[in-house]
């Protein structure tokens, strides 16, 4: 006992956790710890009534430390920190155990050992939390400056709202001109506008700002510093190098369109071609569309080539690619709007025209398109037969009565897939998802945010995306990016590393062992010892266990705390 | 069934022959009065595809259709279906046999 007044929350997370962990059991268990003085089980102890039963709580007890265990740290903890400080507690006296993740998820067969694994872990949480010291955060400036990486449809549109907010903005494009993807097709869903009229627009615009510099032919080779003032290198075409400093960064990648394999539904055949080769076919010939000198007299579409591929598809693209289905049923309308007498067929497997797209659906139908359901198992077939294309699919609305058609053209509906982009990855440090584009901190409630403080990801860099949600994206990025660098200053987080200077002898091992280059020598006195700069620290811990005299520690997470966690884990086993 | 691009240009199927919002529920084959299997939607189905044996050889149950509209009455998708069976009347009238469109 120390004499500390703690309290703790246990959440069901709605069942999450109570179907396969007894809260009230961990609840009435921990209570019987010597500083655990409250106690309470939540439904959702997210939810505002929750957080404010809690506040009562820590008042009307005078509580000097709160634990919550509920799910990862990863995704409340700034929640529960923010409801510690309203209640008048330091937000560092509050402590997130993850019963979620780490017990009911993982141990769904076994209700006994998830529960006693979930006391466990509270009881460490309150060891540590017992130990518990307040601590102030950080405050450091900001410039009022920002780099967007891709002048793309976001990136363009990214650069322009910074500009407006009075944030200078550093444009980089790695090709020779701006605009991207949509640069290069023709008219657009839902408003039929041309592609290359929208981005000409934003760049005609970016280079009336006297705030937005763009750079063509220029890429991001590295990047250090922090959030509020990262020291950026570009290298142009010619090897010259740039360097910059900027508040944050925006990365607007985009994707590359799904190249098909050899033999994919036919790809290499003559007359078989992908969805942008079609609009980039259609925005060249806004006559009659031909292929080769050819009139084309009839389409077949085949859907979801290079998306939603099943889990087992080695090097499968699992996700659907969003904008493919509205694209392509819109550039149907394109087609029969040049000649209605054209065939077009469209062999699906889910029509996602969502949302307000679903017009495009009803006015390809009218406008001619006939659409056959095909399934995963019964792929659609493309061969090359007496000098024609032959597709042969089942019909799913037709008791899978195979469909032979012999369609001028062949259009791949791919979709889009992460860009090859090693270097800017990292040069950034930013963590890919699975599905290989970058990954954001909270798919609902942190879409732009990155990990890495100060980076954001928006359009189809962070997942398939049409024009606008990229849009919607870069303009979210452009918001947090205001919020971030128009006060000037930002409050870091204070878990990092601090040298005790009556033990420090300066032997230069955290120095060593710090990747950031966080710890260099100052004069104490009349000897020299090690300092921790706290803005350039990730309080990631590498310098603690190297030091030989014990005199480096990492606030929120001292020695005695993680001995008195381990104490507490292991206690049953003395 | 093969795709006849010629056949299904030849049939004309103009916008008013709306068989192809048809989502296949298969309520107008339940409610047929004469219990036709293929009507109206498997028929449409070939119509719309150009499978040229699968709309000409059945001439005698596109003419067997009472027009009843009973299915019509009852289309979640809203089709004209008797209308659609009489745009096909002329094509059987035309290409079976060999009367001229009036």
């Amino acid at each position: 006992m120390t004499g500390r007044r703690l309290g703790v929350v246990v959440c069901q997370c709605g069942g999450n956790i109570s179907d396969y962990v007894d809260t009230e059991k961990v609840r009435s268990e921990i209570a019987k710890e010597g500083d655990v003085v409250a106690s309470q089980v939540q439904m959702f102890a997210c939810s505002d009534a929750a957080q404010q039963s809690v506040i009562q709580e820590i008042r009307e007890k005078k509580l000097d430390g709160v634990v919550v265990c509920s799910c990862s740290p990863k995704l409340h903890t700034a929640t529960f920190r923010a409801m510690a400080q309203r209640a008048g507690l330091n937000p560092y006296e509050y402590t997130q155990v993850n019963i979620r993740e780490q017990c009911s998820w993982a141990h769904t067969h076994d209700r006994a050992a998830a529960t006693e694994k979930a006391l466990k872990l509270a009881r460490a949480g309150v060891a540590k939390t017992a130990l518990s010291v307040p601590l102030e955060r950080m405050r450091v400036e900001t410039l009022p400056q920002a780099l967007v990486v891709g002048a793309g449809v976001a990136g363009l549109r990214a650069a322009l709202a910074l500009s407006d907010l009075g944030i200078s903005v550093h444009l980089i494009e790695r090709a020779a001109e701006a605009g991207g993807q949509v640069a290069r097709w023709g008219t657009l869903f839902p408003n039929d506008k041309v592609g290359r009229e929208l981005v000409d627009g934003l760049i005609d615009e970016v280079r009336r700002r006297e705030n937005v510099n763009l750079y063509l032919s220029t890429e991001l080779v590295e990047k250090t510093g922090r959030l509020g003032e990262f020291a950026v290198t570009l290298r142009t075409r010619t090897g010259d190098t740039i360097g910059l400093k900027v508040g944050a960064i925006v990365v607007a990648t985009g994707f590359d369109p799904y190249s098909p394999k050899e033999g994919e539904f036919g790809f290499g055949l003559e007359g078989v071609i992908t969805l942008p080769e079609l609009k980039e076919l259609v925005a060249e010939h806004p006559g009659r569309l031909e292929y080769h000198g050819r009139p084309v007299r009839s389409i077949a579409y085949i859907y979801c080539v290079g998306s939603r591929d099943g889990a087992d598809t080695p090097g499968g693209h699992t996700y659907c690619s969003r904008y493919c289905c509205s694209a392509t049923s819109h550039l149907a309308t394109v087609v029969s709007g040049l000649d209605p007498t054209v065939h077009q067929f469209h062999l699906f497997r889910d029509v996602r025209t969502y949302g307000k797209y679903e017009t495009l659906y009803e006015r390809a139908l009218r406008g001619g398109s006939v659409y056959l359901r095909y399934g995963e198992e019964a792929r659609p077939t493309v061969t090359r037969e007496e000098g024609g294309l032959v597709v042969r699919v089942k019909d799913r609305l037709m008791r899978s009565e195979e469909v032979e058609m012999r369609p001028d053209l062949v259009v791949l509906v791919t979709g889009m897939v992460p860009r090859e982009n090693d270097a800017l990855v990292r040069a950034l440090k930013l963590p890919i998802g699975q599905d290989g584009f970058f990954h954001e901190v909270h798919v609902k409630l942190r879409p732009v945010e990155t990990v890495v403080d100060g980076v954001y990801i928006v359009g189809a860099a962070q997942g398939p995306k049409n024009v606008a949600e990229s849009v919607s994206s870069a303009l979210a990025a452009v918001s947090k990016t205001g919020g971030l660098l128009l006060k000037g200053y930002v409050d870091l987080d204070p878990l990092v590393a601090k040298v005790d200077p009556t033990l420090c002898v300066w032997c230069d091992e955290c120095t060593k062992a710090c990747p950031y280059g966080a710890v260099a020598p100052v004069d104490y006195g009349d000897r020299r010892i090690a300092e921790v700069n706290g803005v350039l620290c990730k309080g990631e811990g590498a310098c603690v266990p190297v030091c030989p005299k014990q005199a480096i520690s990492v606030q929120g997470y001292s020695n005695e705390q993680i001995h008195a966690m381990i104490d507490a884990l292991a206690a049953e086993a003395t | 069934m093969k795709v006849d691009t010629e056949f299904l240009s030849a049939l004309k199927l103009g916008g008013e022959f709306d068989a192809r919002l048809c989502i296949n529920c298969g309520t107008c084959t339940a409610l047929c009065p004469l219990g036709v299997e293929l009507m109206p939607r498997r028929l449409f189905r070939y119509a719309l595809l150009g499978h040229r044996e699968g709309v000409l050889g059945e001439a005698e149950t596109i003419f067997s259709c009472l027009l009843c509209r009973l299915c019509e009455a009852n289309c979640p998708a809203g089709i004209h279906i008797a209308e659609n069976v009489r745009t096909l009347r002329t094509v059987v009238n035309r290409d079976v046999y060999g009367l001229a469109e009036a």
